[in-house]
């Protein structure tokens, strides 16, 4: 749904379950990295006493593990288009996504740089996404062996420690970059709005999704950058990832 | 000075005054265990019964019947899993070769329980002041606490028949050697116990069989895994995760440098984007 | 050699020295029903169904004497092997000359020895005359071949020949040997005979008296030798003097010392021995004109053994019981048979650390209805051996002083704190009474302080003795008179405080003073002697048989004996003078009894036991003739056609006797915390059992359950043809502490050795099958 904000029109991007799903699961993801810091180095220590001891910061892992995994099947219960499209969108991978990253190491640091069209998500995107799908298998997979390590062999026991600390490291890593993108990254921060009202300014839209944006556009959702109001795209999906 | 704890099974007569000593000095609690079928009172060593005489029934090649004992307890290693995978550091190396568990440190992970090589550690469930539960590692101290006062450890004083000795890692190891001779006719397969992968152990055994008989890995190592996780993951994380936070505060500085244009109206309005198109 | 014990698991102190000789060379045979932690040890195991060491020992006589490894000259003068004997003398179809089957015993006339006009004994030191006590043994046990022994004990041939040939060498002058026994010899119908069987393989192999020789009982407890030492037993008085009965030859003192002394030896001293020890009971009381108060002493004609007690008190013969440290209803032979009896006392008194089973025998975890116990039970609490002070002797007969470790907690009192409250008690309760039952009281003696409180030292001083005019200590039993001028509580450790200030049971130097003797620790009786008869260790000169296994020796320039250990003689006695070479002093002869009279005959014969899976294939005497056969409720035999197994019992080093002062401590319980029965692999296939299962276990007596533990450890024997099973069981558990089970003696039978009534708990048949 297009709608007027400070004089731009918008467009619907992400449905209310998917930002709902994003935010549970951003909040679980540092709820998990925050209960288990005192473990990963002895200088969150100090954290122990604010989760109320080791023990509790162990179960208030374990809490946060299961509310880490739920949003998945939230998503897949409530809104499967929008997980599906998500899905294919990111393993979804053309010429203008391999010429996306040249460009974008200039554009992160403030530098012009022409990046092309790209799609509903942009390939940065769609690489964080599928990284952090695969370290969150990482982390659950192992977490459960963990969690329950007498009912699984000792060598897949002893496995699980190394991968979910590989999961933890290159997970925590991207979300770094994934945050400063949304909010400290002078252009990118414009998405932010996307994941918590829904809907971006269609200029956004055409300049960081062109090819979403062209879409928009043949199937008359929108009109050009003065377009009427109409109804939100079919396929909007959500972004888990970003 | 590094010491061992030489245990001699060739001599044990399986009496478990060891056993009896341990629990008496560290004032551990007895644990009653089902009925496992044969003289051995616990499967394992836990986190209240340090030590555990294991009782084998063994038949030999040449159809030769052998009871077989073995004090079973914390070898001590010198390349231990347990020190390397604890998230506390709680777990360390004393002067005398043996290695503690802090237990103020202890946060009752039970990483290490997972990654020991020889199945030795376990968590105790203990309660606090205000009779709340918590957890700790728990496993044979070598009795540094008595060596530090020029004791030997219980199980070793107590033992009549010389099976478990204590002194110098050294003289220790020459007299296991020695013995090894002796023993050799009776039991062929006699071997000494002291596992290189995992860089030697503090405790060291004369067995009369093959480790297997004896429920011991035959070549056991410090686990790859925990050396991957600890050696090369963890450092290999922090770094990536401090490369990252550099990375884009850099960013964010060098957009404040050359990209002044943009200011905090953009947040709502995607950028201005002269550079992208 | 090791057989009927098991010292790994019950004497494991004692194993720390046989490991360490095994170190050195020597080798450690096991001989044992079942495979044992002390057969994991040993260098070669022989399995032998229960209750057939006779027959084993007996084939290795047999070995010994065919293949002529003996100690020739040790048994031509050290033992009565030259000695003929009675011409009447027989034996046939196992049983001597002499039996009267309706009395189940023995006219002895004919086990006597051939004398001359003198009455000086007959002898062929050539051992060649067929009369000779060799001659008749080898006569005897020629029918132990080892083929004939092993269709008996299920020893199988290689290791038994392997046995035979390693200790038979230790007849080699310059090699001994040892034999350790234990209750796995004692606990059968021919227990004695067991232990005299072993005796006399010593004799041959000349290995009495000699250092690393002799038989080793391993005592049940770490004071047996120190109780049996003062008679904590019905038919001695302290010192080993016959308890006198209510007949004729014991009618007055004179009576009973003319009876009791020997001719020769050096129980020609016992009437010394005897007045000392009545002067001590009764001090001023005792004069030469009461007979120093003989009289005052109890006299009965009936067996007073344990067995005897408890049948008498199930037929309501008995009143009252003090259970000093005794679990009855656990530890007792037909224990449920003996809970039972225990129902007819109007009193019982049990003196303990816990309340035991047998304090507790009245309440419903026992299976007793309270209500129907009229029974009164008094429960003293007793202190532990850390919190009293006293002696205890080790079977190498070391008096060790132990000092109080701690306070004991509560009301709990030390045993000779209750004696002595009891005895101060009782003596003012019969104050000025006159009657006839009043006398041996008043008469008493009882002088160890005042108050509640005994003076130990007042006692230690009493068994020393002392002059009764002086007070002074007496050097030794050497100078103790029988006209009442001295007093002494137990002659044989008279010496041990010979004067004030050294008591020398509390000495603790541990410097070796030759030999491994360690004299100036600690006192053995007699006289500090470490090795009793060790004149044997000398041969007929007086010199060692061999380099190394010197004990004493005759020094021609002092003349006199040197050497290690305190002479079991004069120290002047040389070895060419009158008894010179007679090593064995307590005998009348002077040498060992290879022909000796225990009540079954001269010779160990085997007899099957009580119980037993197959007929007797020596003799048609399928058990010992000699035992008494208790007939009376509760004590059915059971056959092989229902109960076909052979089962024993035994103890775990982990547990402590009847489990009361083990099964009340934590660490003790948790390392055996659960009733089992041990069978072979094959025992179980046949019935159906796996190892952990419950099982139910069935004699003639009554049944119990516990868990099976399947293992290599048990085989069955083949005997004749036959295949004989055999399970064994711990007897340590009852229905109190931390851990409990089923009874082992719900199973075992009232029947006891000919001579001692020492119960057979080690053989009797079972049945077993699963629970469920």
């Amino acid at each position: 749904m297009m709608s007027k904000n400070n004089n731009q029109e918008t467009v619907r991007r992400f449905s209310k379950p998917v930002i709902v799903a994003h935010w549970l699961n951003a909040f679980a993801f540092f709820a998990l990295l925050l209960t288990a810091l005192p473990m990963y180095t002895d200088f969150f220590n100090w954290l122990y006493p604010v989760f109320g001891g080791p023990a509790n910061a162990r179960l208030l892992h374990r809490i946060f593990a299961i509310m880490f995994i739920l949003p998945t099947i939230f998503m897949i219960l409530v809104d499967p288009k929008s997980f599906f499209h998500w899905i294919k969108q990111i393993i979804s991978w053309k010429k203008h996504d391999f010429q996306f990253f040249a460009p974008f190491a200039k554009d992160f640091i403030g530098k012009h740089a022409d990046v092309p069209k790209q799609d509903f998500y942009n390939a940065g995107e769609k690489l964080n996404s599928i990284v952090q799908i695969l370290t969150t298998i990482m982390l659950i997979g192992s977490g459960i062996v963990m969690w329950g390590p007498d009912n699984f062999p000792k060598g897949l026991v002893l496995w699980a420690y190394p991968i979910h600390n590989i999961g933890v490291g290159l997970a925590a890593t991207l979300v770094v970059g994934h945050i400063y993108l949304s909010i400290g990254h002078p252009k990118s921060k414009a998405s932010l709005r996307g994941m918590i009202k829904g809907d971006v300014s269609l200029e956004y839209a055409k300049e960081h999704h062109g090819r979403w944006y062209d879409e928009l556009i043949q199937q008359e959702v929108v009109q050009g950058k003065k377009g009427k109001k109409s109804k939100a795209p079919s396929n909007s999906g959500k972004n888990l990832g970003v | 000075m590094e010491y061992i704890k030489y245990i001699d099974v060739t001599k044990c007569d399986g009496c478990r005054a060891c056993m009896v000593a341990c629990k008496n000095w560290n004032d551990l609690p007895a644990e009653f265990e089902e009925f496992h079928g044969s003289y051995q009172s616990h499967k394992k060593t836990t986190a209240n019964t340090w030590n555990v005489l294991t009782f084998t029934e063994h038949v030999t090649a040449d159809n030769q019947f052998e009871w077989l004992y073995r004090h079973s307890s914390c070898l001590h290693c010198t390349d231990a899993a347990c020190e390397k995978v604890c998230p506390e550091n709680a777990i360390s190396y004393t002067e005398y070769g043996s290695v503690v568990i802090n237990a103020d440190q202890c946060v009752g992970c039970g990483y290490c329980v997972q990654n020991c090589t020889f199945d030795i550690i376990e968590l105790a469930t203990k309660k606090d002041e205000n009779g709340k539960e918590y957890k700790v590692a728990q496993k044979c101290t070598l009795c540094t606490d008595r060596i530090a006062e020029g004791l030997q450890p219980a199980c070793a004083t107590v033992c009549h028949t010389d099976a478990i000795m204590f002194g110098e890692k050294d003289k220790m190891l020459k007299l296991a050697s020695e013995r090894l001779n002796q023993v050799k006719e009776r039991y062929p397969n006699a071997n000494i116990y002291n596992p290189p992968g995992v860089g030697g152990t503090h405790t060291v055994y004369l067995l009369a069989e093959r480790p297997s008989v004896y429920d011991l890995p035959e070549n056991p190592e410090t686990s790859y895994t925990a050396k991957l996780w600890k050696d090369v993951a963890q450092p290999a994380g922090k770094l990536l995760l401090g490369a990252s936070v550099m990375g884009v505060v850099g960013a964010y500085l060098s957009n404040r440098l050359f990209n002044k244009e943009v200011d905090e109206s953009s947040l709502n309005e995607g950028g201005k984007d002269d550079e992208q198109k | 050699m090791i057989i009927g014990a098991n010292p790994a698991e019950n004497h494991p102190i004692s194993f720390k020295w046989l490991l360490q000789a095994q170190e050195n060379g020597g080798k450690i045979i096991s001989v044992d029903p079942r495979f044992t932690r002390t057969s994991s040890k040993a260098d070669m195991y022989g399995a032998l169904r229960s209750g057939t060491d006779i027959a084993f020992i007996g084939g290795l006589f047999n070995y010994v004497i065919e293949n002529n490894l003996y100690h020739k000259e040790y048994v031509a003068k050290y033992t009565n092997a030259s000695f003929l004997v009675h011409p009447d003398f027989d034996f046939e179809d196992g049983l001597f000359t002499g039996y009267d089957e309706a009395k189940r015993s023995y006219d002895r006339a004919t086990w006597v020895f051939q004398r001359d006009a003198e009455g000086k004994i007959l002898k062929d030191e050539t051992l060649t005359n067929e009369r000779t006590v060799f001659q008749l043994m080898k006569k005897h046990y020629s029918r132990y071949d080892v083929d004939s022994v092993i269709a008996v004990t299920g020893t199988d041939k290689e290791s038994y020949l392997k046995i035979a040939q390693t200790f038979g060498a230790t007849g080699h002058p310059d090699k001994t040997g040892t034999i350790m026994y234990a209750m796995g010899t004692t606990q059968h119908t021919v227990g004695s005979q067991n232990v005299r069987s072993y005796a006399m393989l010593q004799l041959l192999l000349g290995n009495v008296g000699r250092p690393g020789g002799g038989i080793n009982a391993l005592r049940g407890e770490s004071n047996v030798q120190g109780s049996t030492d003062f008679a904590l037993l019905s038919h001695i008085l302290p010192g080993y003097l016959g308890v006198p009965t209510a007949s004729a030859k014991h009618a007055t003192l004179k009576d009973y010392i003319e009876n009791e002394t020997p001719k020769s030896g050096y129980w020609v001293n016992k009437p010394k021995f005897i007045v000392s020890l009545l002067k001590a009971f009764y001090g001023p009381n005792a004069t030469p004109e009461n007979e120093f108060g003989y009289h005052y002493l109890s006299k009965g004609n009936k067996n007073y053994s344990h067995i005897s007690m408890f049948e008498a008190m199930y037929n309501n013969e008995i009143k009252g019981l003090f259970a000093f440290g005794q679990n009855p209803v656990v530890g007792g032979p037909n224990a449920g048979k003996e809970q039972a009896a225990l129902a007819n006392l109007d009193w019982l008194v049990a003196v303990d650390l816990w309340e035991t089973e047998t304090a507790a025998f009245w309440t419903k975890e026992a299976g007793m209805n309270p209500a129907d116990i009229k029974t009164e039970v008094f429960l003293l609490p007793a202190a532990a051996s850390f919190e009293k002070e006293g002696t205890v002797s080790n079977s190498g007969r070391w008096m060790q002083y132990r000092w109080k470790a701690i306070d004991s907690k509560g009301e709990a009192k030390a045993d000779l704190e209750i004696i002595h409250s009891l005895a101060t008690r009782i003596k003012k309760l019969y104050a000025g009474d006159t009657s006839a039952k009043a006398l041996p009281i008043n008469a008493l003696y009882w002088n160890f302080g005042h108050g509640d409180h005994p003076d130990i030292d007042l006692v230690a001083r009493e068994i020393n003795g002392y002059d009764t005019v002086t007070g002074k200590l007496v050097a030794n039993f050497t100078k103790l008179m029988d006209d009442g001028s001295t007093a002494s509580g137990n002659w044989i450790y008279s010496g041990f405080y010979p004067e004030d200030g050294k008591n020398l049971s509390k000495r603790r130097d541990n410097k070796d003073t030759g030999m491994g003797n360690y004299l100036n620790w600690s006192f053995s009786w007699p006289v500090n002697r470490r090795i009793l008869y060790n004149r044997a260790s000398a041969n007929y000169n007086g010199q060692p048989w061999a380099k190394g296994k010197e004990v004493i020796w005759w020094d021609d320039l002092k003349q006199e004996w040197a050497g290690y250990d305190v002479p079991d003689f004069l120290k002047t006695k040389a070895p060419s003078a009158a008894g010179g070479m007679d090593p064995f002093i307590m005998l009348a002869d002077g040498v060992g009894s290879l022909f000796g009279a225990l009540n079954e005959g001269p010779f160990p014969e085997h007899y099957e036991p009580y119980e037993s899976p197959i007929p007797n294939a020596f003799s048609s005497q399928e058990f010992n003739p000699t035992i008494k056969v208790w007939t009376g409720k509760r004590n059915d035999k059971g056959g092989i056609d229902k109960y076909p197994i052979v089962a024993t019992t035994y103890r775990v080093t982990e547990h402590w006797q009847s489990g009361a002062q083990s099964r009340n401590q934590e660490w003790l319980s948790e390392l055996v915390s659960d009733m089992f029965v041990e069978m072979s692999e094959e025992l179980a296939k046949e019935k159906g059992i796996k190892n952990k299962d419950k099982i139910i276990v069935t004699s003639a007596r009554g049944s119990i359950e516990a868990y099976a533990m399947v293992t290599k450890r048990f085989k069955p024997y083949t005997i004749r043809d036959k295949q004989i099973h055999q399970v064994g069981m711990p007897w340590h558990f009852g229905f109190k502490g931390f851990v409990t089970g089923a009874i082992a003696n719900h199973l075992t039978p009232h029947i006891g050795d000919a001579n001692t009534m020492i119960p057979e708990f080690k053989a009797f048949l079972c049945d077993v099958r699963r629970a469920d």
